[in-house]
């Protein structure tokens, strides 16, 4: 196995110091999140489920931060702080939260966008590229020695952020 | 409420779900005229989220769902999952002369054998469990598999850190058809579904 790519599943994330590539595959109405610190070359993404931690606290089980957006961008970005990166370099780009099913009433994925964008907003973050709605599937690939973001889908081509 | 979901339960939803699938799959069976489907005994697992995308091959993998959202007195998600060729023979199949594309025509024809699986697998549990489920009408996304199965549990608004899944997988000889029906019940819903059937907490 390559070491160098790293797999993000859903509700999960990892960070990485330059070289190498960190991947999620099959993003739908989840966000992938990538965030960038250019100056040090360390990156993380993130692959959320949910916008909101905050109605499933309480319910006697412990909460995976990976899971929703409003708790894996701060804690993704303490991750990549531990291991050298400055947050006030941090720059975001984002992909994902699209509508697969088209007659659903409530979007899941326009949800966590807003969630998304309200959380680097929060945070002080730029985003500096995005790729979201839509009512097709991404994956997302993080080129952690230049910030590049390359986004893949079946049949609608590739586009880089 | 919180279920706490022990093995007995999943044998319970095992049974359930070969009874649904049984009669889907019959269903499914008349549709294509006779034919002989295989069909496996459902497995019912508890198994972790993150793991669930890649139940397919990878998740990146482009694939037919067929996405059904039950109400009623057990939330219930459907999918009826099929590789793009399997797709394309039913297609075929079902509407001669047609190249299996997922034209206008194909996709309807998608949607519907989604609609008689789902209805029939339906009618089955709520005839035997007494529950009364409201199916919405199905819906069709050829994507890759991860972000079809996530945003199936996305919108269902998956609290547990692990969901019930169940799955069977069905074939067809002749025709090569291999389908994948996922239920997916509401972890939330499952608790009171069980009160319901065994009359105990």
């Amino acid at each position: 196995m390559d070491n160098d790519i790293i797999k993000v599943k859903i509700a999960d994330l990892a960070v990485k110091r330059e070289p190498g590539i960190i991947v999620t595959i099959g993003l739908g109405s989840c966000v992938g999140i990538a965030l960038y610190d250019p100056v040090n070359r360390i990156g993380g993404l993130a692959h959320i489920l949910l916008s909101d931690s905050a109605q499933f606290r309480g319910r006697g089980t412990s909460i995976n931060k990976a899971k929703f957006a409003d708790t894996a961008i701060p804690f993704m970005a303490r991750e990549m702080e531990r291991i050298g990166a400055r947050r006030q370099h941090f720059l975001a780009k984002i992909a994902g939260g699209s509508k697969l099913f088209p007659n659903n009433n409530i979007s899941v994925g326009e949800k966590n966008v807003e969630a998304v964008i309200r959380t680097l907003k929060e945070m002080g973050i730029a985003i500096r590229g995005q790729d979201v709605g839509g009512n097709y599937g991404r994956t997302m690939r993080l080129f952690v020695d230049s910030g590049k973001v390359l986004i893949s889908t079946v049949g609608k081509g590739e586009k880089e952020l | 409420m919180k279920a706490k979901i022990d093995d007995n339960m999943l044998d319970v939803l095992k049974e359930l779900a070969n009874i649904g699938v049984g009669n889907a799959v019959t269903s499914l069976s008349q549709m294509l005229g006779e034919e002989r489907i295989n069909m496996d005994v459902p497995v019912a697992t508890l198994i972790p989220l993150q793991d669930v995308p890649d139940l397919l091959g990878g998740g990146e993998v482009a694939v037919a769902g067929v996405y059904i959202k039950s109400t009623g007195d057990m939330d219930l998600t459907i999918l009826f999952v099929l590789s793009l060729d399997s797709a394309a023979n039913l297609i075929k199949s079902l509407l001669p002369g047609a190249n299996g594309e997922m034209d206008e025509m194909g996709t309807s024809v998608l949607v519907e054998v989604g609609n008689i699986l789902t209805a029939s697998y339906l009618n089955a549990l709520s005839m035997m469990a007494d529950l009364r489920l409201l199916p919405s009408p199905p819906q069709l996304a050829v994507d890759m598999s991860g972000a079809i199965i996530s945003t199936a549990m996305a919108e269902n608004y998956l609290i547990q850190d692990e969901v019930v899944l169940l799955r069977t997988t069905l074939s067809t000889q002749e025709r090569r058809i291999d389908g994948n029906i996922f239920i997916l019940p509401d972890s939330d819903t499952l608790g009171k579904t069980f009160t319901l059937l065994l009359g105990s907490g």
